[in-house]
């Protein structure tokens, strides 16, 4: 909203600087946003008269003019039509700067000098008429500078307005704030009132169908209008708070509503049928043409203005071109009415019609200005378009509406709130600057903290219905600042550890220092991506949850996974030419529509609400090394699998095998917990998935259902170990086809006894000596807690160990 | 016997000096003093002397071998200085040093959501967390949002159905908080939020805030300004200085926003606060009676104040990122550039 500080200066005054008036309104919750100058002015433009005007020698639409400039008499060549000797005019001197920094000079044309230049409206940007030069009144003297007729110097303060605060979008509504501030008196303006003896009876009609859409419509007719441009301060007014001047009767309209901030619509009544207006909802089907030239097509809950022929205004959005007032009007009837806030908003939505009218209606009109309004219209209309107003009107009002009742506040709740030890004088003082009436009930000595009030609001304050309201009223004409002495900082007495969350960062930092990159990726997800993975349509991630009402159109959908969101980042930071090979890692959430319903919930909407998971991905893009014969950055992912397990005393296993369609067969495993449960899965990203994808690089990745995880981590237990010395054996094994490390590991764990410190694999070889079997290099550390351990237990416990792998896996020792 | 002696010792020491590096030293020990070196051999020769000659050949001999082994560990000593003087000799010492292991960071967002919910933790606060998904009624309605009012528009809002939408801030949790726990309450609510409007610099569709909530008996204005202060000061240093400006949010009453002075200027007057001299940081208010009733509370019983920022833009301001949409977008060149922010 803007707010031109000339037009506040006709209600209040002040005597600080525009900057400190700017910082006081801030900080009472009027927050200017914006400073900015308003200024039109004319250097060495003056008033001049035409003396004399002959035909240019040299050009058809060019004439030569003499031109008398209070101080001497110039030749000028002028190209405007109009241009005739007698004529008074705009002359801007050799030296005169117009807007757009536009030079006036000496200059020759087609031959002839021109020593100025005789201007249009569009030259000076005051708008208007740019086919001809301005004619001005021969009243005017030569000389006169145009800056005495035509300037205006301003300063502009563009406020933001909360929506609760319809007030605020007038100048009438920010000089009240002004006056509680300053502590002055408000001069209202002046308005038409009724000639008591005289009263006309107004041979119209307006029915109301709904009251209560439409609780209160008033209309006045004014006759003998003519209709023109505006005066100049009315137009620069306007043109100071963003408007664009139309006529004198619209302008009329559009300045009451941006002063007392009540909308008014004028009709050509000579183009209302019927001599009747009705209130209505629309039937369905019917149109109407509004005023930015679009015709709509209304439904039954649109509230429309209609006569006998049909809808000729949407109410309080816009009116129709049908009974427009244009050059020829000369009977008008004046519009202001209260419309339903609800009923305004939904109506502007459907139609995607937001105008100053609807702005307001939707925050809720004054319902006192719906008067006050329309006779400051109907002043201006007689002062400045010349009408006479009937004295007959129509005001058409609920009769069940009432004047909201006063609203109690108590002294001690306002203390209790605030945190302050405000007496009752200075809480009704607070409230009386902005136009509230408070009463104490009972009698109330000056020093009393604790009494209770009577607050009566008036209407233009309707946004205040109940005591915290008033409370929020009083803190702010007390200052928000003035407010804290006798704060405390507040929080729990006790804390609340939550081991999940400590979990979660350790895993945070710990994927940080081995080498992975957190990222943040978006929650949607393009649907093409289901297909991509190899999501099968009974699968829970196959079903996701579209936004209804995306506003750049297409379509939103919420993600089931965070895979395709990673997958996007590899490509991003492959296409990039990032160093590879990449590591990666999310926590986010996902969303399953066709998930597990909510337990217990409070509402029974709550069934509605998809189950949102809480997953960790790790990813490693674009190695491709390999090691003991396996692709490296699948045993990266296991490595770093095994050492999340171990830093977070997760226990998780690692089992061969997964159903994942987008993971490569035979290159991922199932992650169990130490339950058994299946917690996640991870592998190398299917050859076919990738192409779909198009990422230029291998992936491999694990994700974890961090939901399903026990993430309080298990404490830690003290075990005593052993300080005699150990003794190493490697073992050089060759196992058959079908047998696993896996199979080898847990055979020599079970046979070697509780001596076995430590099994490790040191080598790998496959070879075609081998005849498809595996060449397994294994070291042993036996150790004992009782003492140093003699050969010839070691040997026992070796030959155990070769007689069960032989038994069990026909593994053997290598020769 | 003497003329053995100084044989020995001329061509020890001829030896001893002959030597030109580490590895000739010890091949010079065993000629000397190994099993079949001179030395060793003129001692076990000694035996063959008669019995009165060998204790004084004995001490010729070992007094010669001391002397001789002094000599060459001198020698010894020489070569190795020498050896290590050449070691750091025309080495490049600007070459790039090995990397201990990968490089990996922490995103500069949850690190920062991390980084307010433990200021508030020291501060007595829980975290607790709500859906992304949520009901209208917890985003809007239990918060005081009337049907059709126009305070809805300032938060455009992604509509899955007229019950379902995604949340448009982390208040919604308050309620769900109050309809499970009473007061004293003390919590903070990290989350993503989201909103439906045109993706540019300054505008995401999907971003994080931070939500507060404290409730007891008598909790006031003046404690939220306090309390406020006190986080201000814990995130941006004691020396901040900040103002609260009345404002409007349904679900509080009073609402404040709150100002910080610009970090930048100190109040000067720049280019990220907008020549003002302070940034916008927060929305906070004292929790409405409304928000009470919806959450089940009587309206009377407590007074709370409830507060709201905005990561991203903590984010923005602290790393001078002058796009949103780089915190999204997950290129390696501008992640990695908070390596160790943690």
């Amino acid at each position: 909203m803007k707010i031109s500080l000339n037009w506040l200066r006709d209600f209040v005054t002040w005597d600080c600087s525009d900057e400190e008036l700017a910082h006081l309104l801030t900080m009472n919750g009027l927050n200017v946003e914006g400073l900015e100058r308003f200024e039109l002015a004319f250097p060495g433009v003056v008033v001049a008269k035409v003396t004399r005007r002959e035909q240019h020698p040299n050009a058809d639409k060019l004439s030569l003019c003499r031109v008398f400039d209070g101080e001497q008499e110039v030749d000028v060549v002028c190209g405007a039509p109009n241009v005739r000797a007698g004529l008074t005019v705009l002359f801007a001197r050799v030296g005169a700067v117009l807007p757009g920094d536009f030079r006036i000079k000496e200059s020759k044309i087609r031959g002839e000098t021109s020593m100025g230049m005789i201007c249009s409206a569009t030259e000076l940007g005051l708008g208007g008429d740019a086919s001809g030069i301005m004619e001005l009144g021969d009243e005017l003297e030569a000389g006169t500078p145009a800056d005495e007729i035509y300037g205006c110097r301003d300063t502009v303060f563009d406020i933001e307005v909360t929506p609760n605060r319809p007030d605020w979008l007038s100048h009438l509504g920010v000089a009240r704030e002004v006056a509680a501030i300053a502590g002055c008196l408000l001069q209202v303006p002046e308005t038409w009132s009724p000639s008591l003896s005289t009263p006309d009876t107004l041979d119209f009609h307006v029915d109301i169908q709904d009251f209560a859409a439409c609780p209160r419509y008033t209309a006045h007719v004014a006759r003998g209008v003519v209709v023109g441009p505006s005066p100049r301060w009315l137009q620069n007014r306007l043109l100071a708070v963003g408007a664009r001047p139309i006529n004198n009767v619209v302008d009329i309209t559009n300045y009451v509503l941006f002063e007392t901030g009540q909308p008014l619509h004028a009709f050509d009544l000579s183009r209302i049928s019927g001599g009747r207006l009705k209130v209505r909802y629309a039937a369905a089907g019917e149109k109407i043409r509004t005023l930015d030239a679009v015709e709509r097509t209304l439904d039954p809950t649109d509230l429309v203005i209609a006569d006998t022929a049909g809808p000729v205004a949407l109410a309080g959005v816009m009116g129709g071109t049908g009974s427009q007032v244009g050059a020829e009007c000369t009977e008008l009837l004046l519009e202001s009415a209260y419309f339903e806030p609800g009923l305004i908003r939904r109506g502007a939505r459907r139609h995607q019609l937001h105008s100053e009218s609807s702005y307001r209606f939707e925050r809720g009109a004054d319902w006192d200005a719906v008067e006050t309004g329309a006779r400051r219209a109907l002043w201006l209309l007689q002062s400045i378009c010349g009408a006479h107003i009937d004295s007959g009107l129509i005001d058409r009002q609920n009769p069940d509406s009432k004047d909201p009742e006063p609203i109690a506040l108590r002294t001690a709740q306002v203390n209790r709130i605030l945190g302050t030890a405000l007496p009752v004088p200075q809480i009704i003082k607070h409230l009386q600057a902005i136009g509230l009436k408070a009463k104490p009930l009972g009698q109330a000595s000056d020093r009393d903290v604790s009494a209770k009030l009577m607050v009566t609001v008036p209407s233009f304050r309707r946004d205040l219905f109940e005591e915290v309201d008033l409370i929020e009223e009083v803190a702010r004409m007390h200052g928000f600042e003035k407010i804290g002495a006798e704060g405390r900082v507040r929080g729990a007495a006790r804390v609340d550890r939550n081991p999940r969350a400590e979990t979660i960062q350790t895993l945070r930092l710990f994927l940080a220092d081995l080498g992975y990159q957190e990222i943040v990726t978006s929650s949607f997800m393009d649907r093409r991506a289901v297909d991509q993975l190899g999501i099968a349509p009974d699968d829970v991630r196959a079903e996701l949850l579209p936004i209804d009402n995306p506003c750049h159109g297409g379509e939103t959908l919420l993600r089931t996974t965070l895979l395709p969101s990673l997958l996007d980042a590899a490509r991003h930071n492959v296409n990039a030419d990032a160093e590879l090979p990449l590591r990666l890692f999310q926590i986010n959430k996902a969303f399953l529509p066709a998930g597990a319903k909510r337990h217990n919930p409070l509402h029974a909407d709550e069934m509605l609400l998809p189950e949102e998971t809480h997953a960790l991905q790790i990813a490693v893009v674009g190695r491709s090394d390999e090691y003991n014969g396996l692709p490296g950055d699948l045993m990266e992912i296991r490595g770093a699998l095994e050492a999340i397990s171990g830093i977070c005393r997760l226990d998780l296993e690692l089992d061969p095998g997964t159903t994942e369609p987008f993971i490569q067969p035979g290159l991922g495993w199932r992650v169990r917990d130490r339950q058994g449960r299946i917690v996640g899965h991870a592998g190398q990203l299917s050859r076919r998935t990738q192409r779909a994808v198009d990422v230029d690089a291998s992936v491999a990745f694990c994700e974890l259902d961090l939901r399903n995880l026990d993430l309080a981590p298990k404490p830690v237990q003290y075990a005593p170990f052993s300080r005699y010395p150990a003794v190493k054996r490697d073992l050089s094994l060759v196992a058959g086809a079908n047998c696993t490390y896996g199979d080898v590991k847990a055979v020599i764990e079970e046979a070697a006894g509780a001596l076995l410190d430590r099994c490790e694999l040191f080598d790998v070889f496959r070879g075609p000596s081998l005849a498809g079997g595996t060449a397994l290099g294994i070291r042993l550390q036996f150790r004992s807690p009782k003492g140093s351990l003699k050969g010839k237990a070691v040997d026992t416990a070796i030959a155990k160990i070769t007689a069960a792998l032989e038994q069990r896996l026909g593994v053997r020792l290598r020769t | 016997m003497q003329d053995r002696l100084d044989l020995i010792r001329t061509e020890g020491l001829a030896l001893i000096e002959g030597v030109s590096s580490v590895a000739e030293v010890e091949q010079a020990r065993v000629a000397l003093f190994g099993r079949k070196g001179s030395l060793t051999l003129e001692l076990r020769a000694l035996g063959a002397l008669p019995v009165e000659e060998r204790p004084a050949a004995g001490a010729a001999l070992n007094e010669l071998k001391t002397f001789l082994e002094g000599k060459l560990t001198v020698r010894a000593t020489e070569l190795q200085n020498a050896a290590d003087a050449g070691l750091g000799a025309g080495t490049d010492l600007t070459l790039p040093g090995i990397r201990p292991v990968p490089t990996g960071g922490l995103h500069p967002l949850p690190t920062i959501i991390r980084e307010v919910c433990e200021i508030f933790r020291g501060m007595g606060y829980a975290v607790a967390e709500g859906p992304d998904v949520e009901l209208d009624w917890y985003n809007f309605t239990a918060l005081n949002f009337p049907d059709d009012h126009p305070a809805r528009d300032s938060q455009d809002t992604f509509y899955i159905d007229g019950k379902r939408l995604l949340r448009t801030q982390t208040s919604p949790v308050q309620v769900r908080v109050m309809e499970t726990r009473q007061p004293p309450l003390a919590v903070v609510v990290p989350g993503r939020v989201y909103r439906n409007e045109a993706v540019d610099a300054s505008h995401s569709a999907e971003f994080y805030q931070v939500e507060g909530l404290f409730v007891d008996k008598d909790v006031s204005l003046a404690d939220l300004k306090a309390t406020v202060t006190a986080f201000i000061h814990a995130l941006y240093g004691p020396d901040i200085a900040t103002r609260f400006r009345p404002h409007f949010f349904p679900f509080t009453e009073p609402s404040v926003e709150v100002d910080m002075q610009c970090f930048v200027c100190r109040g000067g007057g720049c280019n990220v606060c907008g020549r003002t001299g302070w940034i916008e940081i927060m929305g906070a208010g004292m929790v409405h009676p409304n928000v009470f009733a919806a959450a089940g509370y009587p309206r009377d019983a407590y007074t709370g104040f409830a507060f709201g920022l905005g990561i991203d833009r903590i984010a923005m301001l602290r790393y001078g990122i002058d796009d949103i949409r780089l915190l999204y977008e997950n290129d390696f060149r501008f992640l990695q550039q908070f390596r160790g922010v943690r």
